[in-house]
């Protein structure tokens, strides 16, 4: 019964959009603390190379995080 | 002229379970920020509310659904009374789950005491069990916490994974400010899914009194505006006595299992929302919540609580349905016409009145939040 009276197709979208942007974001925010906390901390001992690496790492997590927010947002207001 | 009054009743009755929708939810919003101490209770409760009013109008999928697709209403005072049985199923369910301090769900209060009070007034034609009912309602009710526990679990795995080694206070803080975005996100799902919940009872209250055709479904923009200033209303209001259960008695977080919790529980409600599935946002975050706690240590989680929570939700479509076919019965006892919602609303009142007097003798108050002050 259940096989035929689901909306698979509408439930495994849920699933994967969940999966990914739940546990992207989450990385993504934690990668955007890595970086900036570590660019700091490196950029203190004048290791400036390492620091811009660290630097770019915690930006992408933010753009990352701020890019996915508004996605959903224009997605679901999409409709 | 009968019908118009009951219009307005029911119209009146879908708004007080609006608001009592966001103040039996506001626990499950903003719980977790006030547990990490990411935000203070007052200012926490009214982001909430602001961010719960916006949400009411990003999407309109899971009005269709309530309104379509779980029961089909007669455009006759029989379907108006059937709603309004259904209505007061749900918030009849929702104070008792309240003055006790269960975390139930408001939204499966809805369509159970929907599903119960047309069931007894038009008869098992009228639900549509297994599309709608099994297939809209009870299957992603199941599978929205259990995704949210995987997806809150994975997220706070990955989490320790990528900042695990370093200083505990910059990461705190991190955190901290993430839960900001995390618990705005949230309220927003939370505004999304459960107002359009309430839309989709008003919109089928006004295809049964025939101002709305049945073939030409939509919801009227006043309904969309009522429906997001009640839920953001009874949001900032609040349900202080939950925020205990769900804040700390479920297990200590720290900043970043908020974080992945509060993410967990937004993507799988705003996914579900997308699609129009009507999910309970009070288990999808204890899902979330229960899984970041239980990714860190199994022995942290409180199951006990866990448990008791989940038998709550066992019993929230079967009472309701009971509930809001039993209040359809007595409100025939008085005929088709306004007379039977007018004494039973008279009678919820008083009954409200009542729980909320005995309830603040016992001192649930703004500001006993356990959970802030025994946070790490």
């Amino acid at each position: 019964l259940i096989a035929t009276v689901v909306d698979w197709d509408a439930l495994l979208q849920v699933i994967w959009v969940s999966l990914v942007a739940g546990v992207g974001v989450t990385a993504a925010w934690g990668f955007a603390l890595l970086g900036s906390a570590r660019a700091i901390e490196v950029g203190r001992e004048r290791r400036v190379a390492e620091a811009a690496i660290y630097a770019v790492v915690g930006v992408a997590g933010l753009v990352a995080v701020v890019a996915a927010i508004v996605f959903g947002i224009v997605i679901l207001t999409g409709d | 002229m009968g019908s118009e009054i009951i219009v307005v009743i029911v119209v009146a009755t879908a708004l007080i379970f609006d608001f009592t929708n966001g103040f039996h939810d506001t626990a499950n919003v903003v719980a977790t920020s006030i547990s990490t101490r990411a935000m203070p209770p007052k200012l926490a409760v009214g982001y909430a509310s602001i961010l719960n009013f916006v949400g009411a109008f990003i999407s309109l999928e899971v009005a269709a659904t309530v309104a379509k697709d779980v029961v089909e209403i007669q455009a006759n005072s029989i379907g108006l009374l059937a709603v309004f049985g259904g209505l007061v199923g749900a918030i009849a369910w929702n104070l008792i789950t309240w003055y006790f301090g269960l975390p139930s769900s408001s939204s499966h209060a809805l369509i159970g005491g929907m599903v119960g009070a047309v069931f007894v007034a038009e008869g098992a034609d009228s639900i549509f069990f297994e599309e709608g009912v099994i297939g809209k309602v009870m299957v992603p009710a199941l599978v929205a916490p259990t995704l949210a526990f995987i997806v809150g679990g994975l997220a706070i795995l990955v989490l320790y994974r990528i900042v695990g080694r370093m200083r505990p206070g910059p990461v705190t803080s991190g955190f901290r400010f993430g839960q900001v975005i995390s618990g705005g996100l949230l309220a927003l799902a939370h505004g999304t899914n459960d107002a359009q919940k309430t839309m989709g009872v008003i919109t089928l209250a006004l295809v049964a009194n025939g101002t709305i055709a049945a073939d030409d479904f939509h919801v009227p923009d006043w309904v969309v505006v009522s429906a997001a200033t009640a839920i953001a209303l009874g949001t900032y209001v609040g349900g202080w006595r939950i925020i205990k259960t769900m804040g700390s008695r479920i297990h200590k977080m720290d900043a970043a299992q908020g974080f992945a919790a509060q993410g967990a529980g937004s993507t799988v409600i705003l996914a579900a929302s997308h699609v129009g599935f009507p999910l309970s946002t009070t288990h999808t975050i204890s899902g979330a919540v229960i899984g970041s706690g239980a990714a860190k240590r199994l022995s942290a989680v409180r199951w006990g609580v866990a448990g008791n929570i989940v038998v709550a939700w066992v019993l929230t479509l079967p009472a309701a349905a009971v509930i809001g076919g039993a209040t359809y019965l007595v409100t025939r006892l008085f005929g088709t016409g306004a007379a039977g919602p007018i004494v039973v609303s008279t009678l919820i009142v008083i009954g409200t009145v009542l729980l909320f007097v005995r309830r603040s003798h016992q001192g649930a108050a703004p500001g006993v939040v356990p959970a802030a002050e025994g946070a790490p």
